[in-house]
């Protein structure tokens, strides 16, 4: 046996040699393709149970449309068509669930990004791990300390809480002048909780910016079950108008109080998109809902193909227009698209590197595209602190029963109404 | 001869027991998830075992346990953010202030005789007139959250990127309630809560003050769980009135109960088997079945309830009398 083998088989070691080659040659193919997977993973992040269901559900909706929209026209070009794949974990409604399943989703599935959790307190929890994993995250929870704490990897494409805030003043400000109405007091409530206050601090600010003279302002409980104090109060104030940012069932608790007991001023002005305008409201309040309005992270009213789009086919599989949850990720996870793209084009050694994604996100500046045709101005770009400084909300008024877009005005769907007609004072 | 052998028999449990959970880290450290979920279970079973002590072995059905997390998690992170007091410190005294407060309600309490669902309800409510106080309490935030000084590694500061050193500080606090469980068990006043949990009006008539016994176990259940609120503290990175959660009271007093009252592991048993269980059906399903989760988690629970109605501890206990205390006996004749 040995012997046999004493002599140098010249053709059988070139062939060893060659294919020992072509060995490392696919080696090597297989190891640059490592580089860049068949399909991004993105982690969805929203509480789907829980007393927040409501909106992460809606939320986790409009991201997977998003996906479908973005694999249906190409995945990420830049990196040769690669589509997204959404990974889904429900955060609950507690810190302890959702830094589990923060966690979780990234320990089982390594996510390029992450979008949601909605709330502000459930989003700290989880920032805190999506810095330390390099993880970037596109937030959709509105209160602005969430920006404001150092975080590297954080982006929130949807206007902060303080600018819902003031956009609600600057509605009924634009409006009354249009109306030829004068306003001089304003009255500013907000239910007590982070987000509440982020809203009222925005008022504040656009009132006094404005000149305006703030003639009563009350945080209150949430669960409040009586507001007729509140209102008896703005009615002694004379307040012109009052901005409100309510949660839900306190919406329909002042809606109710300024009706039963025909104290009402001039505008009552929602701000913070919960409550007053949005189906559920709409549905419970009947026709004491009309003509209130409330702040939108989203225009379901913009007239562009991708958003008609995204509406007609959310309203077909949902049964009502997208809701701001829905909205902002889909918008969202259309802004991560294109880092996504820019980070292809920039760092094509490594596009997906959290580092190369982050300064993709960061030297952003849309102003054309499917991610701009669902916002609600035509700009995105990102601060150091990961807000958009050109992010604005958009207003819906309640009018014949139906939520519709009334400022800004240029891309209005119907004319505002102001002052109310059944003002009282 | 027997005793001893079964108290070895035990002892060598424990121990081994001990060793391997100290090991749970390391064979875990490359998933942080994993070490979480671990140190997650070691929360509600430390938060459980301390319920046992009022709510097992008193009897008294207390929905606080948040109430007191809550305060405990507040003076900590609070003398942590404004002062720069090492939560070490602050988690002791969050421990006093909270049982401080247990006995500021519970002296009322039991003065006028308040027991049973009339308790359970005070107690319910406790942790939302805390929640809304809170709220209200610019001082130390109202209902702005209120971060915790970041360190990326700080056994001074209680705050570290990996999850392990928590889950090795839990794993003590979990060691040192099951002592003082254990201890109170034994002890007169273990026999005197005991029999107020039996029939309180019978043990009144024998001369045992009941005041005083639940009181003890109220500050024993309250120092321990508001030590624990300085760890979820700066586990958690902030402070927050969301802290002081009703629904996760209840689930304390659930792994109490469905663990076997007034046994002191079986709380801790609760924990591991319904926590875990409830994280994994979470992480598996809740993705893609919103809620499923929580419905097979209740059926557990029924199924539970409805075939060990003295809690899943008796199913060990039932085992260990079994194979064990059997064994011992056998080896003795022979």
């Amino acid at each position: 046996m040995f012997v046999k083998n004493k002599g140098l088989n010249v053709n059988l070691t070139v062939k060893t040699l060659i294919y020992i080659f072509i060995g490392m040659m696919l080696l090597n193919v297989s190891a640059f393709s490592a580089d860049l997977p068949g399909k991004i993973i993105v982690g969805c992040l929203e509480p789907l149970t829980g007393a927040h269901a409501v909106f992460g559900i809606e939320g986790k909706v409009g991201m997977e449309f998003a996906v479908k929209h973005i694999n249906e026209a190409g995945g990420i070009k830049s990196l040769g068509g690669i589509p997204l794949e959404l990974v889904i974990e429900d955060v609950g409604e507690d810190a302890m669930s959702a830094r589990l399943a923060t966690e979780s989703i990234i320990s089982k599935h390594k996510p390029v990004a992450v979008l949601g959790l909605y709330i502000s307190r459930l989003t700290t929890v989880a920032s805190e791990i999506t810095e330390r994993e390099k993880v970037i995250m596109v937030a959709d929870a509105l209160v602005d300390d969430i920006t404001e704490v150092g975080r590297q990897y954080l982006f929130r494409p949807s206007p902060k809480a303080s600018m819902q805030g003031r956009s609600a003043v600057e509605f009924v400000l634009q409006a009354a002048e249009k109306a030829g109405v004068k306003v001089e007091k304003i009255a500013i409530l907000n239910e007590d909780s982070s987000f509440g206050r982020s809203n009222a601090i925005g008022a504040v600010q656009a009132a006094l910016d404005n000149g305006l003279t703030i003639v009563y302002q009350k945080e209150y409980p949430y669960d409040i079950t009586d507001a007729s104090s509140i209102v008896h109060g703005i009615a002694t104030a004379k307040a012109d108008f009052v901005v409100h940012c309510p949660y839900f069932m306190d919406a329909i608790i002042f809606a109710q109080a300024f009706k039963e007991l025909n104290l009402i001023p001039k505008y009552i002005a929602g701000m913070g998109a919960c409550g007053y305008s949005d189906p559920e409201s709409i549905e419970a309040l009947g026709a004491v809902a009309e003509y209130y309005s409330n702040t939108c992270s989203y225009n379901p009213a913009k007239d562009t193909v991708q958003n008609r789009k995204f509406v007609e086919e959310y309203t077909a599989q949902v049964g009502h227009i997208p809701t701001e949850g829905a909205g902002m990720n889909y918008y969202g996870m259309w802004v991560l698209k294109e880092a996504l793209e820019l980070s292809g084009e920039l760092y094509p050694e490594n596009p997906l590197n959290p580092d190369n994604l982050r300064s993709a996100f960061l030297q952003l500046d849309l102003t054309s595209g499917p991610a701009v045709d669902t916002y609600p101005t035509n700009h995105i770009s990102f601060d150091g602190k990961g807000d958009n400084p050109h992010a604005r909300a958009t207003i819906l008024q309640v009018i014949n029963g139906e939520s519709k877009v009334v400022w800004p005005f240029a891309e209005a769907e119907a004319e505002f109404v102001f002052p109310r007609p059944d003002a009282t004072y | 001869m027997n005793f001893f052998k079964e108290i070895n028999l035990g002892k060598l449990l424990i121990l081994i027991l001990f060793i391997i959970a100290l090991g749970i880290p390391y064979v875990l450290r490359a998933n942080q998830y994993q070490v979480l979920l671990a140190t997650t279970v070691l929360l509600y079973g430390v938060m459980a075992t301390s319920w046992n002590i009022v709510g097992g072995l008193a009897g008294q059905l207390d929905f606080a346990a948040f109430a007191y997390l809550g305060i405990g998690a507040y003076v900590s992170g609070t003398l942590f953010i404004r002062f720069n007091i090492t939560p070490w410190f602050g988690m002791i005294l969050g421990g006093l202030v909270a049982s401080g407060f247990a006995l500021l309600i519970g002296i009322p309490l039991f003065r006028f005789g308040i027991k049973e669902v009339w308790y359970a309800l005070t107690t319910s409510a406790l942790v939302e007139i805390l929640k809304v106080a809170f709220n209200m309490w610019e001082k130390v935030g109202g209902p702005v959250e209120r971060c915790l000084p970041y360190f990326s590694g700080s056994w001074q500061n209680m705050r570290f990127v990996s999850y392990a050193p928590f889950y090795y500080i839990m794993l003590a606090m979990l060691v040192m309630a099951l002592i003082v469980n254990q201890k109170i068990t034994n002890s007169k006043l273990g026999y005197y809560l005991k029999a107020i949990g039996e029939d309180e009006t019978a043990t009144e008539v024998l001369g045992v003050d009941n005041r005083a016994s639940k009181l003890k176990a109220l500050f024993y259940y309250s120092f321990l769980i508001g030590m624990t609120g300085g760890i979820y503290s700066c586990m958690y990175g902030y402070i927050h009135p969301s802290f002081f959660n009703g629904p996760e009271s209840t689930k304390v007093a659930i792994l109490g109960i469905v663990g076997g009252r007034g046994i002191t592991y079986g709380p801790l048993l609760a924990a591991l088997l319904l926590v875990g269980a409830q994280e994994f059906l979470r992480a598996s399903l809740g993705g893609e079945f919103s809620g499923l989760y929580l419905l097979i988690y209740a059926v557990i629970m029924v199924i539970v309830v409805l075939f060990k109605p003295r809690g899943i501890a008796t199913i060990f206990q039932d085992i260990y009398r079994k194979f064990v205390v059997r064994e011992v006996k056998n080896k003795d004749v022979a």
